[in-house]
């Protein structure tokens, strides 16, 4: 219990700068180029996933210990609070290719482009609502349950873009990318506000206070309707390719190498947006109501109502109180917005020390120590981790990369990533949180990247 | 196969053995049952403030008795008959008139059928002084089924005559009041 490992979702410190992974591009596109060009094996070089959730691990619930499972998961909701969340995040790249153009004599500019698909579903955990789930009203009189922290978003979309990246000098590099986004279905309940209180009351024992204020947005989602499945599988794969609600985004990057030795770079990714305004239902509550109780009206005292008619009155106000309004406003929403940056120290160049007959040597940096940045934006915080990195070339073929990795939560985090090519046909493998892999179930995070890539080396190469 | 690098390098071989073979240990994923929660939910009832003149009959005189009826459509619904599993109901009610009262309250179901009774007997207050009464009828076992098959509550506050009374008036001096909430003991599993 209580072994806190953070979520990373969409943290990639393992790849952000391993520059023999041609998809690194993708987190930076200003960063170094060492190859002509690749094109990534259709569906495979690029399939990302990550899940995780913070406050609690499933070993916590799991464990083989003896205790009443209910109250194994009561310990875990009310050690949990507003500030832990839950998160998985996908990708599957369909396509990516890049290529190296010559513009003049010595100058070169390097395109790359590609389509991937994504999936992100992202939830704070609702604590006042657990709360009162658990416990009800009764020893919470007063307590003001925040139903602003009801906060979920989920999306499926897929991304087409192109970038280009361009070696300025010997020390700049830098680079853009464009993206088109085309959401395939989106719900989210961000913008919540209100509360639910009890208090003691004037005219009665008790004053509810019901001060509602909630939304969900969602597009897309009418495929579900469709009682035909391959008619809803032919809607879905037409807003694969740009039949969704678009939007438009870039990403921005650069390297600094001031010496040989150290480089400096950084990227923000996802600075974008998406309209949603096809297929939208929207669904609000909004109202706002104290209410005291049934008050016993004796016909002789009034002879014009009873208590039944108020009973019916107090039935309406409360069917009106939860009422919910459908409107199908178009919508925009700003994609989550990443960055990455790093400082590193290149060290130790292989030299052949004799025979040069069947030469080996590798004119460039073996060994790379450093230190990466990810903070990205959540709809209530900043999400962040720091990872010391260390990378490593073994041969021309073979590199490897560890990361150990902080954030708020975590201090446990080693991560390795390893790229192989033999010939032009190279594989990638790379997954953080290793020493949970002991046991995962004491993990509360999972992230895994992997690829198959076709590189056209530099001919120094 | 042959091209593929991934065979060819034992430590990449590690590295994908190493997620193959991580385990799960020590956990029994069997033990997940539906997960049971029990929340106690305070909830408004019925009030209300009376003065003399609501026991007296347009002529001015003393009536035996008044009521009201309540139709409880709530005690009906599925989710109180699938999950309600004690009910309290609580009463204050304060008395500065100096007459006695029994409020008593009757649960029938939509057939008329009585299902419920209990009654608060009311001290008259001589002296006018605020003379608070408090009664908690509790619902369980039969008493909790007879609540849910419940769907009006009849309210009869009946004025009862004794030594150091006095007889109601337009003038006459005090109120009296009743606030109530219920409690609610819920179980519903997941």
């Amino acid at each position: 219990m209580g072994v806190f490992v953070s979520l990373h979702a969409q943290n990639k410190q393992l790849l952000y700068g391993f520059k023999d992974v041609p998809q690194q591009i993708l987190l930076n596109p200003g960063a170094q180029v060492d190859h002509r060009g690749y094109i990534g094996v259709p569906l495979l070089s690029h399939i990302h996933f990550n899940a995780g959730i913070t406050g609690f691990s499933a070993f916590d619930v799991f464990a083989d210990d003896g205790k009443d499972f209910n109250q194994k998961i009561r310990d875990v909701v009310y050690k949990m609070d507003a500030k832990d969340f839950f998160g998985f995040n996908q990708q599957l790249e369909f396509f990516s290719a890049g290529l190296s153009l010559q513009t003049s004599l010595d100058k070169f500019v390097y395109i790359s482009f590609g389509m991937y698909q994504e999936s992100d579903l992202f939830s704070y955990f609702p604590e006042d609502l657990a709360i009162l789930a658990y416990e009800g009203n009764h020893n919470n009189l007063n307590r003001r349950f925040d139903l602003g922290q009801l906060n979920v978003s989920a999306e499926v979309l897929s991304v087409f873009h192109l970038g280009i990246n361009k070696k300025i000098n010997s020390k700049w590099t830098v680079g853009l990318r464009g993206k088109i986004y085309s959401s395939i279905a989106q719900a989210s309940s961000t913008e919540n506000n209100g509360s639910f209180r009890t208090v003691q009351g004037a005219d009665n024992s008790l004053n509810h206070i019901f001060d509602l204020d909630i939304k969900l947005q969602t597009s897309g989602l009418s495929f579900l309707e469709e009682p035909n499945a391959n008619e809803g599988l032919a809607i879905l794969k037409k807003r694969l390719l740009f039949g969704g609600n678009l939007g438009l985004g870039i990403d921005l990057g650069f390297t600094y190498q001031p010496s040989p030795e150290w480089t400096v770079d950084a990227s923000l990714q996802d600075i974008g947006f998406i309209n949603y305004s096809k297929d939208v239902k929207n669904y609000i509550l909004d109202d706002y109501l104290e209410y005291d109780g049934i008050q016993a009206l004796f016909p002789e005292v009034v002879t014009d109502q009873t208590a039944q008619d108020y009973w019916d009155e107090v039935s309406t106000v409360f069917d009106e109180l939860f009422e919910i309004d459908s409107t199908t406003t178009a919508y925009t929403k700003w994609r989550p917005i990443k960055l990455n940056s790093s400082v590193s120290y290149n060290f130790g160049k292989k030299t052949d020390q004799e025979c040069n007959c069947l030469d080996k040597s590798d004119p460039t940096f073996q060994n790379r120590v450093g230190a990466h940045l990810f903070a990205m934006k959540r709809p209530n915080h900043l999400q962040w981790a720091l990872s010391a990195f260390y990378y490593r070339k073994f041969f021309k073929g073979l590199q490897f990369k560890t990361t150990y990795t902080v954030d708020a939560y975590s201090f446990t985090n080693v991560g390795l990533g390893m790229s192989a090519a033999v010939g032009a046909v190279q594989f990638y493998i790379m997954a953080d949180n290793l020493l949970d892999y002991q046991n995962l179930a004491k993990s509360q995070s999972v992230s895994l990247q992997l690829g198959f890539n076709y590189i056209f080396k530099n001919n120094e190469n | 196969m042959k091209n593929c690098p991934f065979f060819k390098n034992p430590l990449a071989l590690i590295i994908v053995l190493g997620v193959c073979f991580s385990c799960i240990k020590d956990t029994d994923f069997d033990q997940a049952t539906p997960i049971t929660l029990t929340p106690i939910m305070d909830v408004n009832f019925m009030e209300f403030q009376e003065t003399s003149s609501s026991f007296l009959d347009a002529s001015g005189t003393e009536m035996p008795f008044i009521s009201d009826l309540i139709v409880l459509e709530v005690l009906s619904s599925d989710f109180i008959h699938d999950h309600l599993t004690k009910a309290e109901l609580v009463f204050e009610v304060t008395n500065s008139l100096n007459k006695a009262f029994q409020i008593k309250m009757d649960f029938y179901d939509p057939e008329d059928i009585l299902q419920h009774s209990f009654s608060i007997d009311i001290d008259n207050s001589p002296s006018h002084i605020p003379l608070v009464t408090e009664h908690t009828e509790v619902f369980e076992a039969m008493s909790l089924q007879a609540l849910k098959t419940s769907f009006k509550l009849e309210i009869t506050i009946t004025l009862v005559s004794n030594a150091t009374g006095s007889v109601l008036t337009p003038d006459s001096e005090g109120n009296l009041d009743l606030i109530s909430n219920g409690i609610l003991y819920l179980e519903y599993t997941q």
